[in-house]
């Protein structure tokens, strides 16, 4: 056979190999940039189902929780930071607030043993402690997935292939001190 | 002071090994089927005729009938939210899958003294988690999530899938070697390939498929322990709390109820710890590794 035949089986396999190394990482960054999207969904979904539990709460904490005008006023406060809240770690920010709020009034209900004898704020605390708990592992989620990502995009050849794609890295969410702890489970 | 461990470097140790393992037994496979063949007539083909479809449809009946059998077999009931206990389950189990970013599996429990836990499943999206109403009441939350995400781990590894196929593969195993002995017994075998010589092969060839399946049993255990060490440290992983395991693993190893264990044998290994096998002691026949290890890697991440 003719060299310039082998030259050109050469020159096609290399394409091909090309082709399909580009195709997997074009595949793997979008795969992982909308887990990462995903990953806000989930945390966004919990922040409103938290947000609508709270007027429930008020409520039901409201005829027993007479003296207790600023403890309640922070959890309404927070709520609304909470509402108008627009970049993800605005929420975030406005959540740990309200997780903030939200422990100091667990723990004066402590005080009024009625209050912690009624089955509907039984429940409420339950479901609150829920959707704090899955915002907490929501948000380890996204900056797992974030990290995964940003490594990809980071490291050579992924590096390259995102400088095609103008990808570049995305954000962590930023935890703050006091918030960082492992969610411990209460009753 | 012990030396730590990442997590993420215990997860791709513990894979690798898997890989190997599954390898050993995948090479048992073919070898009992050549070997049957062999016995047979002295041909491979007559092993690729009968043999081979025989064990692979064993597997597939296995493999289809597998969920549903093993949770009659455990007498699980749905997880119901109208008690306290078992909805703060169903809770914790919702938190796990997402930090796992895994859909929520359906929650079950069963009915017994002892703290223990399964899943099953085949894939991730038809995972089942039960729970003891044991480890229900002596559990407290820490330790419950622990639990919770040990078996989310078996769920996000495919450790169900595994075990569910590699418990087919030892079955199928045991059937070959089942299906030479009668056909020994009653005088079957070798009919096929009279006039041929080289009997020490042929000895050693029935020798093999007698007791491959001890072979088989052995390998599937070691597979199941490392399984078992890649969940605790994928579940530490995901509650970022390694001690929550650990405290549930100090428990389970006090816990003495006077009940007689449920379920099957067979499923031993999908539980979180080996429900008929009180003294974890370390060898080649438990399922599970011994206790006292599994709790000293976890303190060590």
């Amino acid at each position: 056979m003719d060299p310039i035949w082998w030259i050109l089986i050469i020159i096609v396999i290399l394409v091909v190999f090309f082709l399909i190394i580009f195709f997997g990482y074009y595949n793997r960054i979008i795969r992982l940039e909308n887990r990462i999207d995903n990953s806000w969904a989930q945390i966004d979904v919990q922040l409103k189902r938290r947000a609508d539990l709270i007027p429930n709460l008020m409520e039901t904490v409201k005829g027993y929780m007479k003296h207790e005008r600023e403890v309640l006023e922070n959890v309404t406060k927070a709520r609304s930071a909470l509402m108008s809240a627009k970049s993800p770690q605005e929420n975030i920010n406005a959540d740990n607030m309200l997780t903030g709020a939200l422990k100091t009034l667990f723990a004066v209900a402590e005080n009024y043993p009625d209050l912690k004898a009624n089955q509907n704020f039984l429940n409420l605390q339950d479901e609150l402690t829920n959707t704090e708990n899955k915002i907490a592992y929501s948000r380890q989620h996204f900056n797992d997935s974030v990290l995964v990502y940003n490594n990809l995009v980071e490291t050579i050849p992924g590096k390259w292939f995102a400088g095609f794609m103008n990808k570049k890295t995305r954000e962590m969410l930023q935890i703050p001190e006091a918030a960082r702890e492992v969610p411990k489970v209460k009753f | 002071m012990q030396e730590k461990i990442l997590v993420e470097d215990q997860i791709r140790r513990n894979k690798r090994q898997t890989i190997y393992v599954c390898g050993l037994m995948a090479l048992l496979f073919i070898a009992v089927i050549l070997a049957i063949g062999y016995i047979f007539s002295g041909n491979i083909i007559v092993s690729l005729i009968f043999a081979l479809p025989i064990a692979l449809g064993y597997i597939a009946v296995t493999y289809s009938i597998s969920v549903s059998a093993v949770l009659s077999a455990a007498k699980a009931r749905p997880a119901n939210p109208q008690i306290r206990e078992e909805k703060l389950l169903i809770y914790r189990v919702e938190e796990m899958a997402i930090a796992a970013g895994l859909p929520i599996p359906k929650v079950y429990v069963q009915d017994s003294e002892y703290i223990n836990a399964f899943a099953t499943g085949r894939d991730p999206k038809e995972g089942v988690i039960c729970v003891t109403t044991g480890a229900l009441r002596k559990l407290n939350q820490e330790e419950l999530e622990g639990v919770i995400a040990h078996e989310m781990s078996h769920i996000k590894n495919y450790d169900i899938r595994l075990a569910t196929i590699t418990i087919a593969v030892v079955g199928a195993i045991a059937l070959m070697s089942e299906i030479l002995f009668y056909s020994l017994f009653w005088g079957g075998a070798g009919r096929g390939r009279k006039g041929e010589g080289n009997l020490i092969l042929l000895a050693l060839a029935i020798l093999f498929v007698i007791l491959a399946p001890i072979f088989a049993r052995l390998t599937y255990l070691a597979i199941s322990r490392r399984r078992e060490y890649l969940a605790d440290s994928t579940g530490a992983y995901l509650t970022r709390n390694p001690e929550g395991l650990a405290k549930a693993l100090e428990k389970i190893k006090q816990d003495h109820p006077k009940e007689k264990p449920k379920g099957s044998k067979t499923v031993a290994p999908l539980y979180i710890s080996n429900p008929f096998k009180r003294i974890d002691a370390s060898s080649l026949s438990s399922t599970h590794p011994p206790i006292d290890e599994r709790i000293r890697r976890l303190r060590s991440m």
